[in-house]
């Protein structure tokens, strides 16, 4: 972010401010300020500095680790979230993903299930039945929205009341326990969990920035008839991204069964608009064709950063959940406005390639 | 956009500097601190128990760190692990359920910090907490035994409906099993007639008093095991001009369990003949007990059972105090 012309005296400075006027410099300005890319990385950086004296134990190593260890199925969940908005969608289905891979998994891997307890073959297949699970669900979305043209809200709002209902019918509400140790370590040790969500991450990162299958998504967003009249296979790159995100929505699922060592039909019952929230306040656009998965983790953060403060000051819940629905709200505000402005302009940002 | 990558790393800078600038968190007084994480607080008995806690941490100076869950348990396990965080000397807890708890526990234990569980029993584990349970079967039996008590002195032979919880719910099942254990006690005045399970729907209740009410016009002795089926009750009651006040002709002898504002209302206006009721304000003062007997190194054994008490027409002046549902402003 690179400041406003300093001026020498007042007279340069007033003449300054009346050609600013007169000219879109000035606003191009603060547009390029308030589009940068890390904006909610700075923003994070100096929210933790500034609550880090009032909140007791916010800058603790324990309580980094905490953060670390919130922040990373969330930023799971995300990621697929963040394909699926670049194509102008949306995926409401995650969470009940989560819950359905969960049971699934803990089905397959606990005593209840398969008999396969014990053996080493276990965690793989739990593994193996949750991935497959997501992907399935995919599948099912994205067809929907790609052939049978429906609303991608309608589709996966409809998918997830079906599989929430699914989930708890077929456990009758009752949790699965007796997760095997190798399988829970996933979850709760982060020294796995890192670096899975960052391979995970990079790949993402690195298919949306410097793949043919990138370009395509983004081409899709911008304009889906343009993208169709190049050559683009729009309904292919429309169900990919929908297995991206179901496949995303299944780490979450193994990340958030194994802390917990349970799987649970309502699991994380609740994330819905911290993931959709998060992305969002990462810089995704809503109407499509814009995002970045670095964008996602800076949203992420800022989120699990605010949850994380009021929670250790003591805050009830009722604010927690008003303070974050407003930040959310806040970077929608911002998103519309941005799509306005690339709208009637040439874009004030010009992303470097 | 060099620039920027330079700000965001000397920010990143800043960020891991500042990990060292404040490592316990701990602040320096003596108050001790008590973290409070309730699942929900969507019907009236966990609020009364919040605000139990609430009031009974503040007689003893202690200070509470309070924690909804909103029903979902990797939420409840952030806000545990936020309070050893923050360092507190103990966790009372309501937990989501029997299973999700353990990974929790397992922390707390490592942390070397006690917990309690309110209410809600752990499955089995090497993971080590105190919960304090109403004891279900002994009040159901209690409250029973003075509704049959009553019936004894109105004479005649007895007619009874129970209203079963959901089975899947350790409570239902101590409830049924208080109230059935009544029953084989006095076969010569009560017949049981009608078993009308609910699994803890009012809907499914209402249904089933009706149907049983006409299969059985005679029904005359009705145990519910949970207070909030009442307005079911009462509603089929009224539908066949059935409600009537204690000592009135055709009154249906009424009992109920948990000690809610519903209850308290039905005993005051004398529709209600016994209720049974969990003390919030013993199963409190307990729970805080039991945290502080633990950091003082002494034995708590792994159940706390609160034995409850009956609340009747005859002891309603003296008992409504501690009738957690009394205390709640309609």
């Amino acid at each position: 972010m690179s400041p406003a012309p300093a001026s020498e005296n007042s007279d340069e400075f007033a003449e300054t401010m009346t050609w600013a006027f007169h000219q879109p410099m000035m606003t191009t300005k603060i547009r390029r300020m308030v589009g940068s890319e890390y904006l909610v990385f700075f923003l994070s950086a100096v929210y933790f500095l500034v609550l880090t004296p009032f909140t007791p134990g916010f800058c603790s190593l324990e309580n980094l680790e905490n953060i670390l260890s919130s922040l990373l199925p969330l930023f799971v969940v995300s990621v697929g979230q963040t394909f699926v908005l670049i194509t102008g969608g949306i995926d409401l289905s995650v969470v009940s993903t989560i819950g359905l891979a969960s049971i699934s998994g803990a089905f397959v891997m606990s005593h209840a299930g398969w008999g396969l307890a014990g053996s080493i073959w276990a965690t793989s297949a739990g593994v193996v039945v949750m991935v497959l699970v997501g992907v399935l669900l995919g599948v099912a979305n994205g067809s929907a929205v790609a052939w049978l043209r429906m609303p991608a809200f309608i589709v996966t709002l409809t998918t997830m009341m079906f599989v929430s209902g699914l989930a708890i019918w077929l456990t009758q509400s009752r949790k699965i326990g007796g997760l095997p140790p190798g399988f829970v370590s996933i979850g709760k040790n982060i020294g796995l969990a890192l670096p899975l969500t960052c391979l995970l991450g990079w790949l993402a990162h690195f298919i949306l920035e410097r793949c043919l299958m990138g370009r395509w998504i983004f081409a899709v967003g911008q304009n889906p008839k343009t993208a169709l009249i190049s050559g683009v296979p729009v309904r292919g790159v429309l169900v990919m991204t929908y297995v991206i995100s179901g496949f995303c929505a299944a780490c979450a699922s193994i990340i958030y069964t194994g802390r917990l060592e349970t799987g649970d039909p309502v699991l994380v019952q609740r994330i819905l608009l911290d993931v959709v929230g998060a992305t969002v306040i990462g810089g995704t656009s809503l109407y499509g064709g814009k995002g970045k998965i670095l964008w996602t983790l800076s949203g992420v953060l800022f989120l699990t950063l605010i949850d994380n403060s009021l929670n250790l000051a003591g805050f009830s819940h009722f604010v927690i959940m008003m303070v974050k629905g407003l930040v959310i709200l806040l970077a929608a505000v911002f998103d519309s406005i941005k799509s306005r402005w690339t709208q009637n302009e040439t874009p004030p940002v010009e992303e470097p390639v | 956009m060099k620039s920027h990558l330079a700000l965001f790393m000397a920010s990143l800078l800043v960020l891991v500097a500042g990990v060292g600038c404040n490592p316990s968190g701990q602040v320096a007084d003596k108050q001790m601190t008590i973290g409070v994480s309730f699942e929900t607080l969507q019907t009236e008995f966990w609020v009364a128990a919040l605000d139990a806690f609430k009031s009974e941490l503040s007689r003893q100076n202690i200070k509470m760190l309070e924690a909804i869950a909103d029903g979902d348990a990797n939420r409840q396990l952030e806000q545990i692990r936020n309070f050893i965080t923050r360092k507190v000397d103990g966790i009372i807890v309501v937990p989501k359920d029997s299973k999700t708890i353990l990974p929790m526990i397992k922390t707390a234990n490592n942390a070397g910090i006690p917990m309690v569980l309110f209410n809600r029993p752990p499955d089995p584990s090497e993971a080590k907490s105190v919960t304090i349970v109403a004891d279900n079967y002994a009040i159901t039996k209690a409250t029973v035994e003075h509704m049959v008590q009553r019936a004894r002195k109105i004479g005649g032979k007895f007619q009874a409906m129970i209203l079963i919880g959901d089975l899947g719910d350790m409570n239902a099942i101590g409830r049924r099993d208080g109230f059935e254990d009544v029953m084989k006690q006095n076969t010569d005045a009560i017949e049981v007639v009608a078993r009308i399970p609910t699994e803890w729907n009012q809907e499914k209740a209402q249904a089933g008093t009706v149907n049983a009410l006409q299969a059985h016009p005679g029904i005359n002795f009705i145990f519910a095991s949970s207070d909030f089926l009442f307005p079911s009750v009462i509603s089929a009651l009224k539908s066949t001009s059935k409600y009537k006040k204690v000592g009135e002709p055709g009154h249906i002898l009424l009992g109920g369990f948990d000690g809610d504002a519903t209850a308290y209302q039905m005993l005051k206006e004398g529709y209600l003949d016994a209720d049974g009721v969990q003390d919030v304000y013993f199963e409190a003062k307990t729970a805080i007990q039991a945290i502080l007997d633990l950091r003082a190194g002494k034995n708590v054994p792994a159940q706390i059972q609160d034995p409850g008490f009956v609340i009747h027409q005859d002891n309603l002046q003296e008992m409504s105090p501690r009738m957690w549902g009394a205390q709640i402003k309609k």
